[in-house]
């Protein structure tokens, strides 16, 4: 198992290092190079001199890959992400103040997916092509097929000027722990962003389970005379875990994907909302750092999974040593 | 009599793979019904922008015709838009956007996909490793920043935004067909073929892409939905198709800041048809995967 940490986290490191070189490549591709956002930084009238100093003073004015070296050393040795060209602010002040309400509009409901799928998805499989199981694959597809926003936006129309009156939009400059003092403004991204997620999870949850109950080991099992709730928590439930922590943790970019668009109907500003703010900008830093940081999350949550993976499947810890 | 039996086994074992493949799609009813919703709608999509007699592109022209957010009527069967455009012929005509998007952006995900995929997988060695690492690394970027990062540093025209959602949404799928190719190549037919002295080129085009082309057909099918998704997503970011063009996400982000005003006809019905193409698409893939399941076949 050790062995097999070891290597999995050099290899992560070996992609966040890919990561980098990408995202820090990507700018010298834009339309005016490197030294684009001078202009719009200082107005698309500045001088040669102008341009110059403002190049020296974002240090752009050296060849590619001292840059990437600078880069590098200022982002692994320093922690810093460079600055916004936008608000002459570090991009982590930027990322500080943001972040925190991200993670808990992400993780609330995260944890609730997790709450809803599972057992949906398990329950559909033991009752499989059932009303119950059409009705709720018919809606998992429905939602699987709406566009993020439109379904905050149905939602919106519907529990805010419908059946009830809760609010659409989030509250703006709060502390993150709101959502445990004044819940109600959170209800509805939430339950947009677990929607979402559900969606798509209990349907694998669905063929996972489906696909460990035709398995030769369930019927001996069931030959052997256990009952079928002792056969779905005990052989299936453990055996289909292994494909959805995979998922999981492959399932973070998507979903703090769904939560930018979230923060954006809501107006709930997190970083995803930042990010939208900083592209109409064009501030580029800004954008890249947040895309790196959630690639950093993305990357770590993988790793997790793989342990997770190691724990409840003692097959790969056996296997890699 | 056994030699008749025989004969009878073996009529029965030749019936083509295609025509078993093609009965087992007929028999599902809702992949039957979808394939024809979508084969309608893009008929009308191409074909009623030809036809109709409101215009949907010149804003002025549309503007002295007709009044704006006007309820469905004779003469407007949807209403109209807060531009004063037909909303019925505005559907297909925005249409005509989305689903050419996809189609293309989706046919140049799985082609890079799958020929990545099979590289890899067929390499194997150090050749895998590297491309699987740039894979993990492009699949941990969340999908929907890069696209913002991309369309903020590049401008944003239509063939732009088919280059950059086909060019960067083959991960996933270059990782299925990667791990088909590493299986198939395991195969005994596979070893068989290579032990008679085939090259590798040979063993890929005449075993390894055959076997593996139910996951490429499915793969691409839901590339197609995922394509059409991923762009009403960056029309809603207004990152998407720019005026006086439009395509479905566009309207239905105009149309649903409508809503509170009671201008339901801007919505619902492209709504509607939005979600019924994805669903039929999707439906499609899950029954090609069915159809192209080897063992659903007879045996």
């Amino acid at each position: 198992m050790l062995a097999y940490l070891i290597r999995r986290i050099l290899q992560s490191i070996l992609v966040l290092f890919i990561v980098i070189v990408i995202t820090f490549t990507l700018p010298y591709f834009q339309p005016g190079g490197i030294l684009a956002p001078a202009y719009i930084a200082l107005g698309t009238h500045i001088s040669h001199q102008a341009l110059m100093t403002w190049a020296a003073q974002n240090g752009m004015n050296h060849p590619y890959l001292v840059r990437l070296w600078e880069y590098m050393v200022q982002l692994i040795g320093h922690g810093n992400l460079g600055y916004s060209y936008r608000n002459n602010q570090s991009v982590w002040s930027i990322i500080a103040l943001f972040i925190p309400r991200t993670i808990w509009l992400a993780l609330s409901s995260f944890i609730l997916t997790l709450l809803i799928a599972i057992p949906l998805g398990m329950y559909q499989a033991r009752r499989r092509n059932t009303l119950f199981d059409y009705t709720a694959t018919g809606v998992a597809f429905f939602l699987y097929a709406m566009p993020a926003f439109l379904l905050c936006l149905l939602m919106i129309q519907f529990f805010s000027f419908g059946i009830s009156h809760l609010p659409s939009v989030a509250p703006t400059g709060v502390a993150p722990w709101a959502m445990f003092t004044d819940p109600v403004p959170f209800i509805l991204p939430v339950a947009c962003l677990t929607l979402l997620s559900v969606a798509g999870l209990s349907r694998f949850m669905r063929g996972s389970v489906l696909e460990v109950l035709v398995q030769d080991y369930i019927r001996t099992a069931r030959a052997k005379g256990a009952s079928s709730r002792r056969l779905l928590f005990k052989h299936a439930f453990r055996n289909a875990l292994g494909p959805i922590i995979t998922l999981l943790g492959l399932s973070l970019p998507a979903l703090f994907g769904g939560a930018l668009i979230i923060e954006e109907v809501f107006n709930y500003q997190g970083l995803g909302y930042e990010t939208v703010v900083a592209a109409q900008s064009f501030d580029i830093p800004t954008v890249i750092g947040i895309t790196l940081l959630i690639s950093v999350f993305t990357l770590v949550g993988n790793l997790l999974a793989d342990i997770g993976l190691g724990i409840v499947n003692p097959r790969i810890r056996i296997e890699q040593k | 009599m056994s030699n008749t039996l025989t004969t009878t086994i073996h009529a029965e074992a030749i019936v083509p793979m295609w025509k078993q493949r093609l009965r087992i799609f007929m028999s599902n009813k809702l992949a039957v019904t979808s394939a024809i919703f979508l084969i309608v709608i893009t008929a009308l999509c191409f074909l009623v922008p030809l036809l109709h007699p409101t215009n949907q592109t010149d804003a002025n022209l549309a503007m002295m015709n007709s009044p704006f957010n006007a309820p469905p009527s004779w003469s407007h069967w949807l209403g109209t838009d807060s531009n004063g455009f037909d909303v019925l012929g505005r559907i297909f005509y925005g249409g005509e956007y989305s689903l050419t998007l996809g189609i293309l952006a989706g046919f140049i995900t799985i082609v890079v996909g799958t020929t990545y995929g099979m590289v890899a997988g067929f390499i194997g060695g150090w050749v895998d490793a590297t491309m699987m690492r740039f894979l993990d690394a492009m699949l941990s970027i969340p999908y929907i920043f890069f696209l913002i990062a991309l369309t903020t540093v590049f401008s944003r025209t239509t063939a732009f935004l088919i280059l950059v959602i086909g060019l960067t949404g083959w991960w996933g799928n270059a990782r299925i067909i990667r791990g088909d190719a590493l299986y198939i190549r395991k195969l005994e037919y596979s070893q068989a073929a290579g032990a008679m002295g085939a090259g590798k080129w040979h063993i890929i085009r005449r075993h390894v892409f055959p076997n593996s082309i139910s996951n490429i057909v499915t793969v691409a099918t839901f590339s197609v939905a995922d394509a059409i998704l991923f762009l009403s997503a960056l029309g809603f970011l207004g990152l998407g198709i720019q005026p006086p063009q439009t395509d479905w996400g566009t309207m239905l982000q105009n149309g649903a800041e409508l809503i509170p005003n009671g201008y339901w006809w801007e919505v619902y019905p492209l709504a509607l048809v939005f979600i019924l193409v994805v669903v039929a698409i999707n439906y499609m893939g899950d029954a090609l995967r069915d159809a192209f399941e080897v063992r659903l076949l007879e045996r």
